[in-house]
């Protein structure tokens, strides 16, 4: 049994979901075939061979300069009769979104949409899907003629349980004849929303400071901690109002959701905007001079106490 | 005989002309779907006496002017006999002019007309040159002349009582005052002052309870206002009502703090849309852009306005078509997922408020051991501080000997639903929440958030629930009223009106009651009791904090810091949070605490 997964680049460099859908094909079992489309796909490509596959394959056409939902799926189908595969993995991205029922429909085979995981069912398997808000799970099997076209729901396997191989996978052309004239959408020129310059809710730690800071000139402490623990600095409303720090590293209901899996919060005293942008983390350390403060009803470990005292003491015991 | 026949001809044209432009108004509120309403007469009836007869909203808000206008007004009424008998002489249909009654008449007006005089000698000048930015950026001039014809109008009838009968002089005098009259006609349908027409039958018609917006009908297919053809008859008399005096616009908080909302322009850009006969255009355009999501539903500009206008039926009506089209305001979609999925505004498990139930030792509510089911409120569920002061209402609540109970479970009971115009969403909550009160049995409600009181109050009552509601503050100051304070020094502290307590619920004596009895010396603020100023967080806005312009809860913290207190009263988890967020802000260290924690604190205990 052979396993297709279809990975994403833009611009040459590879989508870190895809890393996702080759670890769901290596754990699967069988040969893993990883296929990456589009004029700058040799870069992502080189990238992927590092994953233990059996094969790395690019995909070049003029009409795959600009991704467009039809150019991919005409793409992939010549891919899928040249090379056979049992199943075709894809990560639930946007693109995946757009073009994988084009695919599907194309082909008449059926397609699982943001699967969570797989067992074993029979001979073959049943992929796992949530449903009702993750209320309930529902093992779904599909029917039909090879391949089954399988997307994975970003974060349900993880980028980093990959198995490398010893010596680079080799990296193959395929050739495949798209019809210039069958696409439909004419695609623009990209547009790049203005980005924000910081983006917390991928930070796995964060130091987020309140008006117990009590003035800039004691950042320093706070930015010495989140040195220390390799966190990103985050902050409530009042230090953002006051510009003590830039208003894309505002947490709460009017800046950003974060669920890292540490957040220290200094001085914070838990106003209901800003628990509400912070609930979800793993681990609240929460560090305030008010024991009645509704931090601490959210936090996993508090300290009453100095944060001027407490932090440094944090600072040593981390760096000594 | 020609000076007849002149009048006549000119009293035609005249005449034609008012029918024409009242005429074109009068079928446009025609054309509206009917929503006028005379329920409740004898509260109507009063409230006519008093705000019509006796000009009460014109004059509490600006005394000066007030006053001004009611001498302006009253002569008005005076006069109309005088001025009725004069054209009918002028038109030579009846003399009466020369009846003893008549002279008396005539004699009895002259004090009038000197009030008059001085009323809208002032008025003119207030407007042309001390300017009051709530009549405006630019000088109306057509309201200056029709003051200089009103004071015309006396001049010439005291003018008469100097000159002789029948000589030239008097009769040009008599024919002055009979063209500004006829002028004055004409003048009137186009311009504010068609509110000398409208206005009493406004008031009349305006509805009993403040910013009623009544429940859609889904089975009819209603998804509330989307163009100017939607709007209904009283809400199309309303745009021509307007007298253009400002007071929603100085009162209202969204303008107060730099945003493009100006309640005055709303309903004047409605009535340019009627008039040029643009049925199709869409509410969000024919208004500024944004401002339908500038509102805090505080309802200042409908409970100031003196003739009887309602802007909150018209915001949210327009709102629910936004909402109905998919383009509710950005930061409404995260909300109204929340309330959705979890059933509450922050999107919270339930199993913290469980957890709140357990640990504050409350009982779940039996109709057969409970007197009072106390409505926790999403805020009551979540929110800390909130929290604390309910702990403090318990104490108090349980030192009264009061039996009281919770429910198991409570939805949000949809108070930012129905503000945003999220009908659907709101009365998916409030039917849920019916249900369970009902198979509860419950009979009195109390609670601490102002907001649950309106919408279980008031809202839920179009439903056919009729529980008595009560805010805690009312029913603490009653419990408490044979129950000693611990003595000690007077504290200074400020107290935030609610505007869903203070204005909505007409509910200022009671805490102020409370907080004397406790020991509070009490610094008003400026914007108090039933016209306090709001604290930004009602009509959904309590999730837009990137606001445009300052914050409206930094405008309200700078006036409640100015009383000197150093400690804030609230009764509204809302206000609270968006006070304490300001005081944040400010970098201040203003104490807050909730009514209930105020209390709580100063009973003294055996």
């Amino acid at each position: 049994m052979m396993i297709l997964v279809i990975a994403e680049q833009l611009d040459g460099r590879l989508n870190r979901a895809s890393w996702e859908a080759v670890a769901a094909a290596q754990q699967a079992g069988g040969s893993v075939k990883v296929a990456v489309l589009g004029a700058e796909a040799a870069g992502a490509a080189s990238e992927l061979a590092a994953a233990d596959v059996a094969e790395v394959l690019i995909v070049d056409h003029p009409a795959l300069a600009r991704y467009t939902a039809d150019g991919y799926a005409h793409a992939i189908a010549g891919l899928i009769s040249a090379e056979q595969p049992a199943l075709v993995f894809l990560a639930h991205t946007y693109q995946t979104r757009d073009f994988a029922p084009t695919l599907a429909v194309g082909l008449d085979r059926a397609l699982l949409t943001d699967c969570i995981g797989f067992k074993a069912h029979g001979e073959g398997r049943a992929f796992v899907r949530s449903m009702f808000q993750g209320k309930l799970c529902a093992d779904v099997v599909p029917k039909g003629p090879a391949p089954h076209v399988v997307t994975f729901q970003i974060g349900a396997f993880r980028a980093d349980a990959v198995t490398r191989g010893s010596v680079p996978a080799p990296a193959r052309a395929v050739a495949v004849t798209i019809d210039a004239g069958a696409i439909r959408q004419k695609p623009e020129a990209p547009f790049k929303e203005a980005k924000q310059a910081v983006d917390l809710s991928q930070a796995a730690r964060i130091v987020a400071v309140g008006r117990g800071i009590k003035g800039p000139e004691h950042l320093a402490v706070a930015e010495k901690l989140a040195a220390a623990l390799g966190a990103e600095m985050a902050a409530s409303r009042p230090i953002c109002d006051a510009g003590w720090l830039p208003m894309d590293r505002q947490v709460g209901s009017s800046g950003q959701t974060v669920a890292p899996k540490l957040y220290v919060a200094l001085g914070i005293s838990g106003a209901i905007q800003h628990l509400v942008g912070m609930k979800g983390s793993n681990t609240i350390v929460a560090i305030n001079k008010d024991s009645d403060a509704p931090i601490f009803e959210v936090a996993d470990y508090g300290v009453v106490g100095d944060l001027f005292e407490i932090v440094p003491a944090f600072i040593d015991a981390l760096n000594g | 005989m020609i000076e007849t026949l002149v009048l006549w001809l000119l009293l035609l044209i005249s005449a034609a002309s008012f029918v024409a432009q009242v005429g074109k108004r009068v079928r446009l509120i025609a054309a509206a779907q009917n929503n006028f309403s005379l329920d409740q007469p004898a509260f109507r009836i009063g409230r006519f006496l008093t705000d019509v007869v006796f000009q009460r909203k014109t004059i509490v808000e600006r005394p000066l002017a007030g006053v001004a206008h009611a001498l302006v007004f009253w002569g008005f009424v005076a006069f109309a006999g005088y001025t009725a008998t004069e054209f009918l002489s002028g038109l030579g249909l009846a003399d009466f002019t020369r009846r003893g009654w008549f002279h008396a008449y005539r004699l009895a007006l002259a004090p009038f007309a000197v009030a008059v005089l001085a009323g809208i000698v002032y008025l003119v000048i207030r407007r042309a040159v001390f300017r009051p930015v709530a009549l405006g950026a630019t000088l109306s001039v057509g309201s200056v002349v029709i003051g200089l014809f009103i004071a015309t109008l006396m001049a010439t009838f005291l003018l008469d009582f100097r000159l002789e009968e029948g000589t030239l002089a008097a009769r040009v005098n008599w024919w002055v005052h009979a063209l500004v009259i006829l002028a004055f006609l004409m003048l009137i349908p186009a311009s504010k002052h068609l509110h000398l027409v409208l206005s009493p039958i406004t008031v009349f018609l305006k509805s009993p309870v403040l910013a009623t917006v009544p429940n859609l009908d889904f089975e009819k297919e209603e998804v509330g206002l989307e163009t100017i053809k939607d709007l209904r008859s009283k809400q199309v008399l309303d745009a021509f009502t307007c007298v253009e005096c400002g007071r929603c616009q100085v009162n209202c908080p969204a303008w107060g703090s730099d945003k493009a909302l100006n309640p005055k322009t709303l309903i004047l850009q409605a009535q340019h849309a009627l008039l040029e006969g643009r049925r199709d255009a869409k509410l969000a355009e024919v208004f500024d852009e944004g401002v339908l999501w500038q509102c805090t539903t505080c309802g200042a500009c409908e409970n100031q306005c003196p003739v009887g206008i309602e802007h909150l039926p018209l915001i949210i009506g327009a709102r629910r078509g936004l909402v109905s089209n998919g383009e509710a305001a950005e930061y409404l979609g995260v909300v109204y997922n929340h309330l959705e999925r979890r059933g509450n505004i922050w999107g919270l498990g339930y199993d913290q408020r469980q957890k709140f139930v357990e640990s504050a030792g409350l009982e779940i509510f039996d109709r057969a051991k409970h007197e009072w089911l106390v409505w926790l409120g999403c805020a009551g569920a979540f929110e800390a501080d909130f929290q604390k002061g309910l702990r403090s209402l318990f104490d108090i609540l349980r030192a009264s000997g009061a039996r009281f109970g919770v429910l198991a479970k409570e939805r949000c009971t949809g108070d930012a639903a129905k503000r945003t115009g999220n009908e659907y969403m709101f009365q998916e909550l409030a039917t849920q929440n019916i249900e369970d009160l009902k198979a509860a049995g419950v009979k009195k409600i109390l609670t601490s958030c102002p907001h649950c009181l309106k919408t279980l109050g008031d809202d839920y009552r179009r439903f056919g629930f009729d529980a008595e509601v009560a805010h805690s503050a009312v029913l603490v100051a009653e419990l408490t009223r044979r129950m000693p304070a611990v003595t000690g020094a007077r504290e200074a502290v400020t107290f935030h009106d609610p505007c869903y307590l203070g204005r909505y619920a007409g509910k200022d004596a009671e805490p102020r009651e409370l907080l004397i009895r406790f020991g509070a010396d009490v610094k008003e603020p400026e914007r108090n009791r039933t016209n306090p100023f709001c604290c930004g967080a009602g009509g959904g806005l309590l999730f837009e904090e990137k606001e445009k312009g300052t914050r409206i809860s930094d405008v309200r913290f700078k006036q409640l810091r100015a009383t000197g207190a150093g400690t804030v009263v609230t009764a509204c988890p809302f206000c609270s949070i968006m006070l304490k967020g300001a005081q944040a802000s400010a970098q201040a260290e203003t104490e807050f605490v909730d009514l209930m924690t105020f209390v709580n604190g100063r009973l003294q205990r055996p």
